[in-house]
């Protein structure tokens, strides 16, 4: 018995290693994915990229007249722009709450983003999720109408959506944003070819990475509960430094998250128009040094 | 009874001069930092998480960082980093393994100025280099080292953005702060 424990004794002196390296692992294994899209916006749609709290994030987004005027309308340049302005601020690393504001029937929007599950490296979470809800006011001048202006109540538009991403390799990510628009009087006079108050849709972000800071970019919005056409946009994303630019083809003007539901579409080819989008994110509160 | 003192008798002969004589010193909370001093714009990367390895016997060096914890204080910035330039989905350690040119006899209390000799290890590129530092006894389970060196990132195929609005400097100057325990 004593021999035995002995042998037990020796032979596990034995074993104990020598002190080679130490054992290389991560910090953490719940990494979460870095930059499944480029930037908070992508196209007209909205992603699941979180800001950094005290962040604040600026787009300044176009849209121009359709292609079909040729070089006399220099592809619909001469049109005049849908530019919206937007600015975002996080209060945490969650939530940001934004403001933007549509030149088209001079729409402002308030919207909150918040970014309930985030995809991390090891496949725990296999995608990201974050929900976003916005209402806007159509602050337009309709004095010139025989009857009475619409009421503040009758010019506003609610947006709620869910955003689903998931990074599947380096080079390609992909949302499904079930997404809805409310207006509580789809008036004929403002900007928008639906007659309906709700808005069901399906959108489609896709992001195929070509170098390490540019991306091909697709959108496609099917409408679940309207006969509107169905809104096409391709484009580029590139990045240069804090700046992310967005160029596209789309086929509505709108950019306002209600509006785009209910807008309407042309027809994908002659009917794209060109758009831009610069995002800029600026760190405000930088975090302080360590000890 | 006769057991238990067989068991103390081996325990002392295998496991407690082994114990006392063991110059294995470590940390997981070592810092470092990568100093990026370009002409108009000055930042610093730092990590509390170097975990390393001092074997004054074996006459080992051993550490590691994870690159993921390194911070810059601009959350965007950390994420184009890691994305772009670090890469650390594929390499996500900074290694160093060597050894110590001569191994210092301290005291307790006392500093020695050494140089290290191994390979350095970052962005999957790995190149032999030498470190000046400086190894401090605090106590007799007490190591603290401080060491400096210079990094090129070319070196190691990082690229440097060209189009940028936070420049990044071709050095790096890599600090190290640890204090390891036995």
């Amino acid at each position: 018995m004593n021999l035995r424990i002995i042998a037990l004794l020796i032979s596990l002196s034995c074993t104990i290693p020598a002190f080679g390296q130490l054992e290389r692992k991560l910090a953490t294994e719940k990494q979460e994915v870095d930059l499944i899209f480029h930037a908070p916006r992508h196209i007209n749609l909205m992603t699941v990229e979180p800001l950094d709290k005290k962040a604040l994030h600026f787009a300044i987004m176009h849209t121009f007249g359709t292609l079909d005027g040729g070089i006399q309308e220099l592809w619909g340049l001469d049109n005049g722009a849908n530019i919206q302005f937007s600015f975002e601020y996080a209060f945490s690393d969650k939530f940001s709450l934004g403001a933007a504001r549509q030149s088209r029937d001079k729409v402002y929007n308030i919207y909150g983003r918040y970014h309930l599950l985030k995809q991390t490296q090891d496949g725990n979470m296999p995608f990201s999720l974050s929900l976003m809800g916005g209402a806007g006011v159509n602050s337009s001048n309709y004095d010139f109408l025989q009857s009475e202006a619409p009421s503040f109540a009758d010019r506003t538009s609610f947006a709620f959506q869910v955003m689903v991403a998931r990074k599947f390799s380096d080079k390609l990510s992909i949302q499904i944003t079930p997404m809805m628009a409310y207006f509580v009087d789809p008036n004929p006079i403002f900007f928008i070819q639906g007659d309906q108050n709700l808005y069901l849709a399906l959108g489609f972000s896709g992001k195929y990475k070509v170098t390490g800071r540019s991306s091909l970019t697709l959108q496609w919005i099917p409408n679940l509960n309207s006969d509107l056409r169905n809104n096409l946009g391709v484009g580029i994303d590139l990045e240069a430094g804090g700046h992310v630019f967005q160029m596209y083809f789309v086929t509505s003007q709108f950019l306002n998250e209600q509006y785009l539901l209910a807008g309407g579409n042309g027809t994908p080819g002659d009917e794209f128009r060109i758009g831009f989008n610069v995002n800029r994110i600026f760190a405000t509160g930088r975090k302080k040094r360590l000890k | 009874m006769k057991g238990f003192s067989i068991f103390v008798l081996v325990l002392g002969l295998f496991v407690f001069p082994e114990n006392l004589k063991a110059q294995v010193f470590k940390t997981e909370t070592g810092r470092v930092e990568f100093l990026s001093k370009a002409s108009l714009n000055e930042f610093v990367g730092e990590s509390g998480s170097l975990n390393g390895l001092v074997d004054l016997e074996k006459n080992m060096l051993d550490f590691f960082v994870d690159l993921n914890t390194v911070k810059t204080g601009i959350g965007l910035r950390d994420r184009h980093m890691r994305e772009n330039y670090l890469e650390t989905k594929k390499f996500p350690f900074a290694e160093f393994t060597g050894k110590i040119d001569a191994i210092p006899n301290m005291a307790k209390g006392q500093s020695r100025e050494v140089i290290a000799k191994g390979k350095f290890k970052i962005h999957g590129v790995e190149r032999e280099i030498t470190v000046p530092g400086k190894l401090t006894m605090v106590s007799d389970s007490e190591l603290k080292l401080d060491a400096e060196f210079k990094l090129l990132l070319s070196a190691y195929n990082i690229e440097i953005p060209t189009v940028v609005f936070y420049e990044l400097s071709e050095e790096q100057v890599v600090t190290i702060k640890a204090t390891l325990k036995k």
